[in-house]
């Protein structure tokens, strides 16, 4: 069977530079969001001047990880589900002299993978983690997750989900990430250079990305298959922080708060503190 | 990095001779979570890693354990964990990561007595299987070295090493609270008596260089690349190809689960190590491992004295199980005693199928807590002997 790739062979210029060809096209569903973090991770990379040679992609597991998978043209490494964290804290402290970009999701980061996630950011691990929250199990076919909203239908809530969702930006920064932001996936120029900076802060920078996920989270939560209608409700569904002090407490519930929560570039992390010990007790 | 090999005459635990072993063999990432009986090799890293320049964490948990190992091996640096029952249990979740991905990596399991929780200080011999068929999902074969005393702890930590790099695979070092917690002589030799196998580089460009050999299964010294290198190496929990792409395709899930299977079942030559004592005119067979050995070659003495043709024999690569070295001795003799430190009968269900009904086979087990004594032995023994 052909595909659009293999007939056009006509790359983005990104793509053509930074992604493996023979894994397009990719396997992300119609209107789905990935594509738009995907290309705002490349342009941080191009505009930072990042190579294959200094810079590895980690996956989990979940639509996050299946769908950027071996496609950097580098060096990828994709953990179990819930399981990025430990393997990119054994990455890192093995090399110390490389980026390592993690991509996950809400399940893989907020629910399985949620201690490792706490601890990643207790040690202040200096990696960059995007955080793909589309609200939903995707991959998998639709079950609520820890970001679904309360009240939604999903396959495995046919009577509404009673549980509340996870902030897990507010769990980045209570645990001690020096970085940590909230962006929409339209919010392009932004989320660019959160990642930007993500990159070059020393500790853990992490960077969520509310997502559209049309294919599941708007088939049973929203009722509906546009991609459009599932931007519409994230973007009723969101407030800039800033804006956020003008609202009320009751115009504010149910609504996720974006922008930058904190930035501490000060604070050191156990990359570095692992070199300072080293420099005391090494012995050989 | 420097060797880190300091030779000389030690009085230590197995434990603390498990990390010399690792830090010998040129381990240089440790990542553990605290456990009785076990808890002493991760104290023993914590002191000794950083000396050599390697790193020493302890994670949040057993898990983020054995996949911060697995990611560090991938990063380029030999690493270990280690844990017991409880601990092994969860570490299994990480283990199929590595088996299916061929990361190089030493995970020990100090045995205690089980099931859950059990009996935290006390000794057991209950996860001879898990370590074998725990992975979830079948399609592998895997390593495991057993010693049963301080210095093998030491000599077979190196060795798990050297064969989790030639079979690119984990390798576990199944001990016990009896090997651990036994203190007596350890002689760490010189550097240069020591045998130790480096990570394997890819001689060949990476447009050639293939990370997966699912073509040539029975493959071994198959190189692992460095991260930065161009290699552009893929890992990942799914069946993939050669390069590392995931697939759903039969056909590779085939390859892979016969390379898998195969590096190892194809090299069983390389990986026989038993332990032969008084077998000569043997007409019973007395079979243990690990710390369990111990009182077994001791009730092997007493039906010596007593005039008994008695002899011992005790794998110590313990998988792949030695079915030809069980079958030599089973032909020899009319009746085996296999004595381990669970009800259940683990190590004497392989033993009655390498056997092959060629001598009667019995079973000595025991909950653990204690190891088996002489005396209970040898009483087994004199019931049985004809």
């Amino acid at each position: 069977m052909s595909t659009v790739g293999d007939t056009l062979k006509v790359f983005h210029p990104l793509v053509d530079k930074y992604l493996r060809k023979e894994r397009m096209p990719h396997m992300a569903c119609p209107g789905c969001g990935i594509g738009q973090v995907v290309h705002a991770t490349l342009l941080a990379i191009d505009e930072l001047g990042l190579t294959p040679k200094d810079t590895v992609w980690v996956q989990g597991v979940g639509c996050s990880s299946r769908i950027t998978y071996s496609t950097w043209v580098g060096d990828n490494v994709d953990a179990h589900h819930g399981r990025i964290f430990a393997v990119a804290t054994g990455l890192k402290m093995a090399r110390p002299d490389m980026n390592f970009i993690l991509f996950t999701g809400d399940g893989d980061c907020g629910a399985i993978g949620g201690n490792h996630f706490i601890h990643a950011c207790r040690r202040n691990l200096d990696v960059t983690a995007i955080l793909f929250n589309n609200g939903i199990y995707g991959m998998t076919g639709g079950q609520v997750a820890p970001t679904t909203p309360p009240g939604a239908v999903t396959t495995t809530t046919p009577y509404g989900n009673i549980e509340d969702p996870f902030d897990m930006c507010q769990m980045a920064v209570a645990a001690g990430a020096s970085y940590v932001a909230r962006w929409k996936s339209t919010d392009f120029k932004p989320l660019v250079s959160s990642i930007k900076k993500g990159i070059q802060v020393k500790g853990l920078s992490f960077i969520e990305v509310l997502l559209q996920c049309p294919t599941n989270f708007g088939r049973y939560v929203l009722k509906t298959s546009q991609p459009q209608e599932v931007l519409k409700w994230i973007k009723e569904h969101s407030v800039h922080k800033k804006d956020a002090e003008k609202l009320t407490p009751e115009e504010l519930a149910g609504k996720y708060l974006l922008g930058e929560f904190v930035y501490r570039p000060e604070r050191s992390g156990i990359v570095e503190r692992y070199q300072e010990l080293l420099k005391k007790h090494r012995k050989e | 990095m420097s060797s880190g090999v300091k030779p000389g005459k030690y009085f230590v635990q197995g434990d603390e001779a498990i990390a010399e072993g690792a830090i010998a063999a040129g381990c240089r990432f440790f990542a553990g979570y605290p456990i009785t009986p076990a808890s002493e090799t991760s104290e023993a890293m914590a002191r000794r890693l950083p000396e050599v320049g390697g790193v020493c964490l302890q994670m949040e948990d057993e898990l983020a354990s054995i996949h911060s190992i697995g990611g560090a091996s991938v990063g380029g640096l030999k690493a270990m964990t280690i844990s017991s029952g409880p601990g092994i249990s969860l570490k299994l979740e990480g283990l199929g990561w590595g088996i299916k991905n061929e990361i190089p990596y030493v995970v020990v399991d100090i045995q205690r007595a089980g099931p859950s929780n059990g009996v935290a200080t006390r000794v057991g011999q209950g996860d001879f299987y898990t370590v074998r068929y725990g992975s979830a999902g079948g399609n592998c074969s895997l390593i495991a070295l057993s010693p049963s005393s301080t210095q093998e702890a030491f000599d077979l930590t190196v060795e798990c090493f050297n064969l989790s790099e030639i079979f690119r695979c984990p390798v576990f070092l199944l001990g016990d609270e009896t090997v651990g917690h036994t203190r007596e002589l350890l002689v760490i030799p010189e550097e240069s008596k020591l045998n130790v196998v480096k990570r394997i580089k890819p001689t060949v460009p990476p447009e050639q260089f293939l990370m997966y050999p699912l073509d040539t299964p029975g493959v071994i010294h198959h190189p692992f690349p460095n991260i930065g290198e161009g290699y552009g190496i893929c890992v990942s929990p799914y069946t993939h190809t050669s390069r590392g792409y995931a697939s759903t395709a039969q056909e590779i899930q085939e390859k892979m689960a016969k390379r898998l299977v195969y590096k190892i079942t194809e090299n069983l030559d390389q990986l026989v190590r038993v332990q032969k004592q008084k077998l000569e005119d043997a007409e019973f067979a007395v079979v243990a491992y690990g710390g369990n050995a111990r009182p077994a070659i001791a009730a092997v003495d007493m039906a010596r004295e007593k005039g008994m043709k008695v002899g011992f024999f005790r794998p110590i690569i313990v998988w792949p199980f030695p079915d030809g070295e069980v079958l030599t001795v089973a032909e020899k003799v009319k009746t085996i005693l296999v004595c381990e430190l669970n009800i259940d009968g683990q190590l004497v269900r392989e033993v009655s199928r390498a056997a092959k009904g060629k001598a009667e086979v019995y079973h000595l087990g025991s909950g653990g807590v204690e190891p088996h004594l002489p005396a209970q032995i040898f009483n087994e023994i004199r019931r049985l002997y004809k």
